[in-house]
């Protein structure tokens, strides 16, 4: 066996390159900027080898080799572009071209379409070989369309559904020449993410809103991060004129750098949440200024920019005025409380340690429905490290069955005692000192195995699934934030994490929450006279256009996130706003007199760990082998404190009918619902047991109070849940969505108030 | 030796076309000369080239069906650009020849997109495809040019001729399972382990097992060893069955198991052993009514009770197992001795019975005192039984009461001994003594590498070229081996060395316990003795090895009972058949075989691994892949299984390693 890192020495083209063992000879010579073609091929996931067009020559070796999944030996000597291999290519082109229908004028595609520029690239001018064509009728996948008659069969939709996804959904019906992709799960889990459109290299796959809007060649692509969750993945909002009327801008579509990062759907098809106004409303303007002078608290969403959250911080500090956002405010909290039993100022793991990690244990959050981005991570690590998945949630999610390899129902409400229970087995007893042993060894584990109804046979299992591996990753999500015991379940998270090989990713539940809770000082409750800001509040400056004053919403803004890698990153506006923003505001009333907003993208506090660095100095680019060189990573630097948890004695949990606050669908906020592909009335889902128990049944209209919010809603059985906790999303209840301070998991009355006609 | 008129097959120049029949030249290879009793072989044509036997053959028909057969097994393939459209440009152009309607300029085209496929397809159908059609093009020449140049159908054009094809490649050729390896390795290849396991699956239910302890004859046929080393075909397939029971899958079945026929048909079999359990399912999915007799308070044969926790965890069995017995048409019974009075009431009250209670009495090592009633004399069929029972189940009581502190000697030499002397090592023997006849290179030969150097990592010592010659008891209580030793001696001849004892070179040793291992044999109490049924000269029972039924009608056989003692993959391979035959005997009370197995034996016989064929296309000197064991010092005294398997990484680089070496024969009838 040759040993893993060996360094070798190869020559391609006559050039000789010191490199490592392991590489694939595509990979070498892309890193040194040899162009080798292809149409298969994708950095992010591992060789396709369905094109063929990447064949070389090896010195000594017969035939020709391929080189996107053929491994650089010690000593190679590599003709990456002969007459031969030239001609080869081109046949390959000439065969793609068969029966391609030649409809190019109509194409999406066209413009930006891998097999027209290999197609021109090779000389294909003339088709010489023809084969009987074959009917092959268009399929509508939802938010996405396949023309099998344009498929080229590259699978490289099918491999990112499997290995990026982890749906599992796409698969290829093998029938040699009557070839498709087929998409199995089109009628249900299929998480509708547009990865599988996005990788397509011809107009196959294409999006359904999108078809035939725009030749792509007329649209600009403003280079952003997406603004929906604590991932912040990168992204082009693609504008162009509405119509030749209406010279306005619009946003047709989003694209990403898709050779080496992903979206989910949100990321892609909800971008048109944009708030519009004509023109600056000078009066609201005046009242607003009025407003936050006065204001005792303002009220905000973390759906904001580091920028944004900063100016907030400044006015708080002249006026005086208190801060107040729920999400970050709770999530500051707990990181704080982590912080002081770990020694960590921030957890030590991110989405690309998780998609290595050979081990995963799931906590406190419907991951599917949060956390697109880490559940695409896991199914990573699933696939490519055969990861064990422990997943502990009170809901079991099937769709996650293929990823996950142990469900632990607990008792909702049981999280500290999950934890203790999870602290007890993970934690390696022989590093710990005394305080810390003692601690742990008063954990009455029998009770605590009870109350949260995780038996003591799981937990042996979920340890013998870390048996042998190596890299372990343990993912807290947001139940546990506004949990009455966070503060203790944040410890004990933290001692795990110092006497475990568990590295933490715990999920910042919504956009820059990570941002918020590092910019601002934060209180946890309103009072006085509040100014929302995208937040409910006396006076309310709304970004979904429903308050006292317009505010821009993200997609009109430039600045910086704060994302779950910790990392802070650019975005640009893909829209131009036509009213006033919050910086204009500030200017008149507290005197902050900075020209650009960005202006305080490197005054961003160095305390926290942000650098001084000028916004338009941040990087924006992946390196060629797919290396994230987005902005900059936020420095994480130890902290000194070593406090131990509280005694875990009071486990409750709850019984009877539970509603659990949950989107669904990639459905994030107010502002993924305001887009127009995704604009949903929500409805609570519950099994049939919770019907029985709540005495309903499918359709009526209930009516229920949780996290002091009155709802009414269509009642609607959902086969796939089970027991008696319903799913009620909140992201049709506009700003107060952002205003909830309780845990996701409420006890509710469920009162029926009539039928649906539906 | 076959006699032809015409051959290009591996190279061979033999072209007997006008040359008088005592100038024939025959060829070198097995070739289908006739396809079965009754049928004739025209032609022969597969991957490496063609063979005609009937001189009047129309050579452009069978070019143009051999691509067709390309077009139809491409559902099996079809993954790259070349092979998927080139496959279906070279049937549409030889069609268009063969029926009069070609011009030379397709000749041309046929030529270039050849070789385009033979240079740059994924797979080695893509690649060989060509090449018999090419040498018809060349060896043919006149009838191609004569469709074209006059505008006419080739002569059989629209006859009805039998064309029957199989798809192979060298590893599943030598799988006595014939299980689709580059498949099931593709599943891996593209994280798709379900694909993987449903490949698996198609021939080999027990995708655990396999993926475990198989001995891998495959390994010795990849096309692979002739570049650098042959894949790591057998860890591969665990990925499959190690994923759908992780993540809880459920059972996904090669297809949709076939709901049972409530016909009256129905089949028992003797023994729920590898053999029993394949031909169980592949019946039961058939919705054939199985019933299993088996004598052991559980399920699964020597698996169960011979393979020792540490290498076959029985948990993972057990799913294998499930797998079986999950299907509706499946019923077990066990703690069922069947007996030859109970074997003529099955042989009445069922349309088939096939035995394969296998091979499970100890053979003696035939050395002077040598009495199974001596205490410290263990058979070790009965020693493993005792261990394995107790580990995996908690039934009758641990091996430690016996083994501990004791000092243990096995005499064998296969795979049997090796978990003998590594379970007693694990039952905290003293000491733990091999005694083999012949040298290390032949234990590993006829076991694996690994499985050597754990034990001796585990402390047994192995005392190679010797034998015991007599035991020493005392009061029928065994003290001491007087242990002959051995050289081999070259013969003069050129011929197999021979054993020969050393004069004078016997030694003692004390010992507590022999454990005799060096083979097992069938207990044939079972069969009715007025049946006659034929044996082997090794007494086992006697079929003709293609349909595995005995010289009693409706009486099959499948496994060691049949075989002698082999592999479980031949017990599955055997059985596989073996259910198929009574699938169809049941109705009709005929045994016949499918085209698909006649094609297989064909093959089989041919060989399709040739280990002097030079690999184009690949890059060499890429290293085999090897899986974690646990060290020595963790796994010495306990059951926990040895081999962790690949890493996820290791896999997918072992999966990019397989060359996907399918190749389409086909036979002209």
């Amino acid at each position: 066996m040759s040993s893993q890192k060996k360094e070798i020495t190869i020559t391609i083209d006559g050039k000789e390159i010191k490199t490592q063992w392991g590489k694939t000879i595509l990979e070498v010579a892309r890193e040194n900027g040899i162009y080798i073609p292809t149409m298969c091929y994708l950095t992010k996931v591992e060789p396709i080898a369905s094109c063929r067009m990447c064949v070389v020559n090896v010195e000594g070796v017969d035939g020709m080799i391929l080189s996107c999944q053929e491994k650089a030996v010690d000593g190679a000597v590599i003709n990456t572009n002969t007459a031969d291999i030239w001609r080869e290519r081109q046949k390959i082109m000439e065969l793609y071209d068969v029966n391609h229908p030649l409809e190019c004028g109509v194409c999406d595609k066209s413009g930006e379409c891998e097999l027209q520029n290999k197609t021109l690239e090779f000389e294909v001018d003339t088709q010489e070989f023809t084969a009987k064509d074959q009917h092959r009728p268009t399929q509508n996948w939802g938010f996405i369309s396949y023309d099998p008659s344009l498929c080229i069969m590259c699978e490289r939709c099918v491999r990112v559904c499997n290995e990026i996804v982890g749906d599992e959904a796409l698969q290829i019906s093998v029938g040699g020449y009557k070839s498709t992709i087929v998409n199995v799960k089109q009628d249900d889990d299929c998480m509708e993410c547009g990865e599988c459109m996005a990788v397509c290299p011809v107009g196959a796959l294409v999006s359904t809103d999108f078809k035939y809007s725009s030749n792509a060649w007329e649209l600009s692509p403003i280079p952003a991060s997406c603004s929906h969750c604590s991932s912040h993945c990168q992204l082009y909002y693609e504008v162009k004129h509405e119509s030749i009327d209406n010279p306005q801008e619009k946003i047709y579509r989003v694209t990403n750098e898709f050779e080496y990062s992903s979206l989910c759907g949100a990321g892609r098809f909800a971008f048109d949440f944009e708030n519009r106004v004509n023109a600056k409303d000078k009066e609201a303007f005046n009242k607003a200024v009025d407003a936050l002078k006065k204001a005792e608290t303002i009220r905000f969403a973390s759906v904001i920019t580091n920028e944004e959250a900063l100016l907030l911080q400044k006015i708080s500090q002249i006026s005086g005025a208190k801060l107040v956002c729920d999400d970050a405010y709770a999530y500051s909290q707990f990181i704080k409380a982590y912080s002081q039993t770990s020694g960590k100022r921030f957890y030590g793991s991110d989405l690309k340690s998780l998609s290595k990690s050979q081990m995963s244990i799931v906590l406190g959050t419907r991951l599917y429905d949060d956390a697109p981005m880490v559940k695409y991570h896991l199914a990573t690590s699933v696939k490519r490290e055969k990861a064990q998945v422990a997943y502990l949630h009170p809901i079991e999610d099937k769709r996650l069955q293929n990823l996950v390899t142990k469900f632990v129902k607990y008792e909702p409400g049981s999280e500290e005692g999950v934890v203790a229970l999870l602290a007890n087995i993970l934690i390696d007893k022989s590093k710990l000192d005394e305080d810390a042993k003692k601690w742990l060894d008063n954990l009455d584990i029998g009770y605590i195995s009870a109350e949260s109804n995780v038996s003591e046979e799981e937990l042996d299992e979920i340890k013998a699934m870390m048996w042998k591996k190596k890299s372990f990753t343990l993912i807290a999500g947001e139940d546990l934030y506004k949990h009455p015991k966070a503060k203790n379940i944040a410890k004990i998270l933290g001692l795990i994490d110092r006497y475990s090989n568990f590295e933490l990713l715990i999920i910042p539940p919504a956009s820059n929450t990570m941002g918020v809770s590092l910019i601002c000082d934060l209180s946890d409750k309103a009072s006085g006279y509040t100014v929302g800001y995208n937040s409910v509040g006396d006076f309310v400056m709304s970004s979904l256009g429903d308050g006292d004053i317009d505010m821009p919403a993200l997609n009109q803004q430039e600045g910086t996130f704060t994302t779950i890698d910790k990392r802070v990153v650019p975005t640009n506006p893909a829209l131009g706003y036509n009213g006033y923003e919050l910086l204009d505001i500030a200017r008149e009333a507290f005197g902050l007199n900075y020209e650009y907003i960005i202006d305080l993208t490197s005054q961003l506090p160095e305390e926290k760990g942000f650098k001084n660095i000028a916004f338009d100095n941040l990087p924006d680019e992946f390196g060629i082998d797919g290396e994230n060189k987005r902005g900059y990573l936020i420095d994480n630097s130890e902290v000194s404190s070593k406090l131990l948890p509280d005694d875990t004695d009071d486990i409750e949990s709850f019984d009877g009918t539970i509603v659990y606050l949950c989107n669904d669908r990639g459905n994030f906020n107010p502002f993924t619902n305001k887009s127009k592909m995704f604009e949903n009335r929500g409805e609570l889902r519950g099994s049939k047991q919770f019907a029985t128990a709540a005495k309903i049944s499918d359709g009526d209209i209930v009516k229920f109070k949780v996290a002091d919010i009155e709802f009414e809603r269509v009642f609607s059985i959902d086969t796939s849940l089970k027991g008696t906790i319903a799913l009620n999303p909140i992201y049709d209840i506009g700003l107060s969505s952002f205003a909830i301070s309780s845990y996701r998991f409420n006890k509710a009355k469920i009162e029926k108030v009539g039928r649906s006609n539906e | 030796m076959a006699k032809v008129i015409l051959s290009t097959w591996r190279g061979e120049e033999i072209d007997n076309r006008g040359k008088p029949l005592e100038d024939w030249a025959e060829s070198g290879y097995k070739v289908p000369e006739t396809y079965d009793a009754d049928t004739k072989s025209r032609a022969f044509i597969g991957w490496d080239g063609v063979v005609i036997f009937d001189e009047n053959i129309d050579a452009v028909r069978l070019a143009m069906e051999y691509a067709a057969q390309y077009q139809k097994y491409s559902e099996a393939c079809g993954r790259c650009a070349p092979g998927r459209w080139g496959g279906r440009i070279l049937y549409d152009l030889l069609d268009k020849i063969a029926r009069g309607e070609g011009s030379f300029e397709d000749i041309e085209h046929l030529k270039e997109v050849s070789q385009t496929m033979m240079l740059t397809s994924k797979c080695e159908i893509g690649r060989t495809v060509p090449k018999p059609i090419l040498d018809l093009m060349e060896k043919y020449k006149e009838q191609f040019d004569e469709c074209i140049t006059e505008n006419k159908k080739s002569k059989e054009y629209d006859e009805q001729r039998g064309y029957i094809a199989k798809i192979t490649a060298p590893c599943m050729d030598m799988c006595p399972s014939h299980v689709d390896i580059p498949a099931y390795i593709e599943g891996v290849r593209d994280m798709v382990f379900t694909d993987s396991l449903q490949a698996t699956r198609q021939t080999m239910p027990l995708a655990h097992t396999c993926g475990r302890v198989c001995p891998h004859p495959c390994e010795d046929a990849c096309r692979r060893a002739n570049l650098d080393e042959p894949v790591s075909i057998m860890e591969l397939k665990r990925l499959g069955a190690d994923y759908e029971t992780d993540h809880g899958l459920g059972f996904l079945h090669p297809q949709e198991p076939k709901p049972l026929r409530n016909d009256g048909k129905k089949v028992a079999i003797v023994g729920a052993g590898p053999a029993g359990l394949t031909a169980a399912y592949y019946l039961g999915l058939e919705g054939i009514k199985v019933d299993i007799f088996e004598e052991l308070p559980v399920l699964g044969g020597e698996v169960a009770v011979g393979v020792p926790q540490y290498r076959m965890p029985i948990e993972k069995y057990n799913k294998d197992i499930e797998l079986v017995t999950s299907l509706e048409a499946v019923d077990v019974y066990t703690n069922h001795k069947v007996d030859a009075n109970r074997l003529k009431e099955l042989d009445k009250e069922y349309d088939a019975v096939l035995l394969a209670f296998g091979t499970r009495l100890s053979k003696k090592v035939r050395a002077e005192n040598e009495r199974e009633d001596m205490e410290g004399y263990w058979g070790a069929i009965s020693m493993l039984d005792k261990v394995n029972l107790w580990h995996k189940y908690k039934i009758g009581s641990p091996a430690s009461n016996e083994l501990k502190d004791k000092v243990v000697v096995c005499v064998g030499g296969g795979f049997t001994s090796m978990d003998v002397v590594r379970c007693s090592i694990r039952e905290g023997a003293k000491k733990v003594i091999m005694l083999y006849r012949r040298d290390e290179k032949t234990i590993i030969r006829n076991t694996t590498y690994e499985e050597y150097h754990e034990a001796v990592e585990e402390g047994v010592e192995f005392i190679f070229h010797s034998a015991v010659s007599k035991i020493v008891d005392e009061n029928n209580k065994l003290k001491k081996l007087i242990v002959n030793r051995f050289e081999l001696v070259p013969d003069p001849n050129g011929g197999r060395p021979q054993l020969v004892k050393i004069e004078g070179g016997d030694f003692e040793i004390e010992c507590d316990w022999l454990i005799p291992a060096v083979s097992q044999s069938a207990d044939l109490s079972i069969l009715p003795e007025e049946w006659n049924l034929e044996l082997t000269s090794w007494n086992t029972l006697l079929t003709n090895g293609r349909d595995y039924m005995t010289s009693r009608p409706g009486l099959f056989a499948a496994g060691d009972c049949e075989y002698g003692p082999m592999t479980i993959v031949n017990a599955v391979g055997q059985a596989k058949r073996a259910a198929s035959v009574i699938s169809r005997y049941i109705y009709d009370g005929k045994v016949s075989l499918t085209d698909e197995e006649i094609m297989e034996d064909h093959l089989n016989r041919l060989k399709v691994y040739d280990k002097n064929e030079k690999i184009t296309g690949w890059m060499p000197g890429i290293p085999r892949n090897v899986s974690e064991k646990l060290e020595v010092d963790e796994r010495k005294d306990n059951n926990l299984e040895v081999n962790l398997g690949f890493t996820g990484e290791q896999a997918v680089a072992e999966a990019e390693r397989c060359m996907r070496c399918y190749y389409i024969s086909m036979v002209a009838v």
